[in-house]
């Protein structure tokens, strides 16, 4: 046991020296959060404000996209002063109007109407806020354009602006702005479903669709709200019929009386154990590809030599197995750690970035309702004990084709076969929490190279106990299993040298004694 | 049960159908520096890996101090492989420390014992440089440290002195002398006749897996014809009546070997040489040498192994 430890220790010490191992862990939390704080950044840094013109030859549009655009804006405006009323401690002007956080609606909430009342128009200038930068805006038409004239003529215009080869006059924030797009409604727009009636969105970026779907958006609605009233419909009634929304609850029928109501608790509880499978999948592939480069190296170097007079197959086996374990071991608890503390830090300490609208306030939930599933579920523990049931299947295998091998150039023609069946798991992975009891699922579970990463992925929705305990016996007689034969094909394929053997000959190993 | 540090009894390996090492006897006493000798695929390398107890013999008993198995006392022997390599990322007193550490040494004990040695054979300043940084013959050198930081009572060599320089060949060379002097057994396995010259006691020498000489320098000296060499311009074929030659050949123009037979003086012949006034530009005589007795022993078969 004393051999195994030392082998384990220098191959963890090893690993833990390299960079590589230190990026790894450092670079998950970066990653996680950049994961979280990237679309808010690309929303208010990222691309800069869209300019655009609008050229209304109806007279009758433009007005109503204008107040609908106004309308999301302040909006955007609203919400992102409703995050900046959340931080710790409460802005100056905005004490009196914010209700501090509870325990179970731990971030505080602005009474903003009450704001609005009191500060007036210009609500938003608050010491420290800073307004989100709008994502459009629209811009005078830079030169005198008669509007009642041909639309070819007016786009004849337009067309060095759109190109670049001119620029806006600079704002503030931006020197040179360009124009984006040009949105042209023409005379007799909406009168005739004909092309040349329709209206014209010119723009160089056709990947950037949003100005183009949220105009095309408020015109349907005003076209249709037209048709209503040519037939004779009320306006009111008009009114009453589109803010009309199909309401729905979801409800769970597991949940205590009282608390059926699904939430984002409830969906991440469903969701949670595909990225534990994920986490599984990656933390089992990289610490037992290190496995195979490390086996690799003492062969190549025939270092293997030394350490079989010194110690047996068996412990050389175990020693690597276990100094693996322990590096990816101390990999996914800094992963974890740093997930759970990210929890505990953002939910204790801070309001969540800004958001648009109502997901800032699911956003601000998310740390503590991911902090009660830690507590409610089996997910970390079932984690631990997949991690190593499966590392060890996974590892050996791992191992025993490193020992066959004498470079890497060998050991990947025979991972090749080996990756695609390991995949599976991953092709699995959405649809077993659609439903984590039925067939293939429970199929799945059944093969011991796939239970840690099926029965990882059904563990919050409460799998029969006799999966759970049969699939886990399977697969701890399925490790001893791997472990006899690996060690067996191990022994020999150590000192091997040269060609790798063919399939056949390593199942003869196997069989005889 | 022997005193032997080492007992090879009737040891067989076969690879499938190929025969490694076949009938292999011998035993090596303690205390003594051993030389394994033979060719290229010679079973060599085969006979010292089932001496290590990493290959099973597929026939034969192997007694290795005391006991049946290497494994069981592995921690009072020391091994260098014929192919050397270490960890490239480690630093060479972690190198001789870790491998000490798996012979059963406790981990303080082990860095001690590497930063001694490393002083001792004049590695102090290499110390704490990765072993990827040191010359070929350094690294070396610190692999056959690795191998006695132990202190172990049987050391056994698999061509310690093949990518050494003179000079390193020469450190390793006081190496093995102190071990001995120390009363430690040392076994080495080469193809450099002079060291084995210098070095051994004793010797094995392999040619095809079997045992083809097993003794001491000297008997093995006598297992080759003692030879003068004469350079004349008189021809000596009168010599060949003199008793204890046995043959005269002329391997240049005026130059002539004279082979005696077990026992024979060369005196006789020089002595021969004045009586019949065979005028005499140079006598040389010397005992043979290992390389003459390797050649003469292992010399057919081992062309035959080449190209097997």
């Amino acid at each position: 046991m004393r051999y195994i430890w030392r082998i384990g220790w220098r191959e963890f010490f090893e690993n833990a020296r390299t960079k590589g191992f230190w990026i790894g862990i450092l670079l998950f939390p970066v990653i996680i959060l950049a994961s979280g704080a990237l679309p808010v950044l690309l929303a208010t840094k990222g691309v800069s404000t869209r300019h655009y013109v609008m050229i209304d030859q109806t007279g009758e549009y433009a007005p109503k996209v204008r107040a609908e655009m106004t309308r999301q804006r302040s909006a955007e405006i609203d919400g992102a002063l409703r995050s900046f009323a959340r931080r710790i401690p409460t802005p100056e002007p905005l004490v009196p109007f914010v209700t501090p956080g509870s325990s179970n609606r731990p971030a505080p909430s602005l009474d903003l109407d009450g704001w609005k009342k009191q500060a007036g128009s210009s609500y938003w200038t608050v010491p420290g806020f800073s307004l989100p930068r709008a994502a459009w805006l629209e811009v005078p038409v830079p030169i005198a354009i008669q509007t009642s004239n041909d639309v070819p003529a007016i786009e004849g215009l337009l067309r060095p602006w759109l190109r670049g080869e001119h620029v806006l006059p600079p704002s503030e924030a931006n020197p040179t702005p360009k124009l984006f797009a040009a949105v042209i409604i023409p005379r007799d727009y909406g009168t005739t479903t004909n092309e040349a009636a329709a209206l014209r969105y010119w723009t160089e970026n056709t990947a950037d669709t949003g100005l183009r779907d949220s105009i095309q958006r408020l015109l349907g609605d005003e076209l249709r709200r037209r048709e209503y009233q040519s037939l004779g419909v009320d306006p009111a009634i008009i009114a009453r019929v589109e803010a009309k929304r199909a309401p729905i609850t979801d409800l769970n029928p597991r949940k205590a009386e009282g608390e059926e109501k699904v939430g984002l608790a409830d969906r991440l509880r469903q969701w949670a154990p595909s990225f534990f499978v994920y986490l599984l999948w990656i933390s089992i592939f990289a610490v037992s590809q290190m496995l195979l480069n490390s086996v690799i190296e003492e062969k190549s170097n025939r270092i293997i030599e030394v350490l079989l007079s010194s110690v047996t197959p068996g412990e050389l086996m175990l020693g690597k197995l276990l100094g693996i374990a322990m590096t990816g071991g101390v990999m996914l608890s800094s992963w974890l750690g740093s997930i759970i503390s990210m929890a505990l830090v953002q939910s204790k300490f801070f309001a969540p970035p800004a958001m648009a609208g109502g997901s800032a306030n699911a956003a601000a939930s998310l740390p503590a309702d991911l902090l009660s599933l830690f507590q409610s579920t089996w997910l970390l523990p079932a984690f631990g004990v997949y991690f190593i049931l499966g590392y060890i299947a996974y590892a050996t295998i791992f191992l025993t084709v490193g020992s066959l091998c004498s470079t890497l150039k060998e050991a990947q023609n025979f991972m090749g076969p080996l990756m695609l069946v390991l995949m599976v798991p991953l092709f699995l992975m959405p649809f077993i929490p659609r439903d984590p009891n039925g067939p293939i699922a429970t199929a799945f579970s059944w093969i011991p190279l796939y239970t840690p990463f099926v029965m990882m992925n059904r563990i919050t929705a409460s799998p029969p106990l006799f999966d759970v305990i049969g699939t886990g016996v399977l697969l701890i007689a399925f490790d001893v299993l791997i472990l006899w034969g690996c060690g067996k094909v191990f022994r020999l394929a150590i000192l091997r040298t040269g060609q790798p053997p063919r399939i056949v000959e390593v199942f003869r190993w196997l069989w005889n004694r | 049960m022997s005193d032997a540090a080492l007992e090879l009894r009737n040891v067989s390996k076969y690879y499938g159908e190929f025969c490694a090492v076949d009938d292999l006897s011998f035993t090596v006493p303690p205390g003594c520096i051993y030389g394994f000798l033979g060719p290229n695929g010679a079973g060599k390398t085969t006979a010292l890996r089932m001496i290590l107890d990493i290959l099973r013999p597929t026939r034969g008993s192997i007694r290795i101090l005391g006991a049946a198995s290497a494994l069981t006392v592995r921690h009072r022997i020391g091994y260098l492989p014929e192919e050397k390599g270490l960890y490239k990322k480690m630093k060479a007193w972690a190198v001789i420390a870790y491998f000490a550490g798996l012979k059963g040494l406790s981990s303080r004990d082990a860095r001690r014992r590497a930063f001694e040695l490393l002083e001792r054979y004049g590695l102090k300043d290499f110390a704490h440089a990765k072993t990827e940084a040191l010359s070929k013959g350094m690294g070396q050198k610190v692999q056959v440290l690795a191998s006695i930081a132990h202190d172990p009572e049987l050391v056994i060599f698999d061509e310690p002195f093949s990518g050494l320089d003179p000079v390193n060949q020469g450190v390793l060379e006081e190496i093995v002398t102190d071990l001995r002097a120390r009363g430690r057994t040392v076994l080495f396995s080469t193809h450099v006749m002079q060291h084995a010259e210098r070095l051994c006691d004793r010797l094995i020498i392999l040619g095809g897996g079997r045992r083809l000489f097993d003794g001491t320098l000297q008997e093995a000296r006598q297992t080759v014809p003692h030879r003068v060499r004469l350079e004349s311009e008189d021809d000596p074929s009168a010599l060949k009546d003199v008793p204890g030659v046995v043959g005269l050949v002329s391997d240049a123009p005026g130059c002539w070997q004279v082979e005696l037979g077990p026992g024979a003086d060369p005196q006789r012949v020089l002595r021969a040489c004045f009586e019949r006034a065979i005028r005499l530009r140079s006598f040389n005589s010397a005992e043979p040498s290992l390389h003459e007795v390797f050649i003469k022993l292992v010399g057919p078969g081992a062309r035959e192994a080449t190209f097997r």
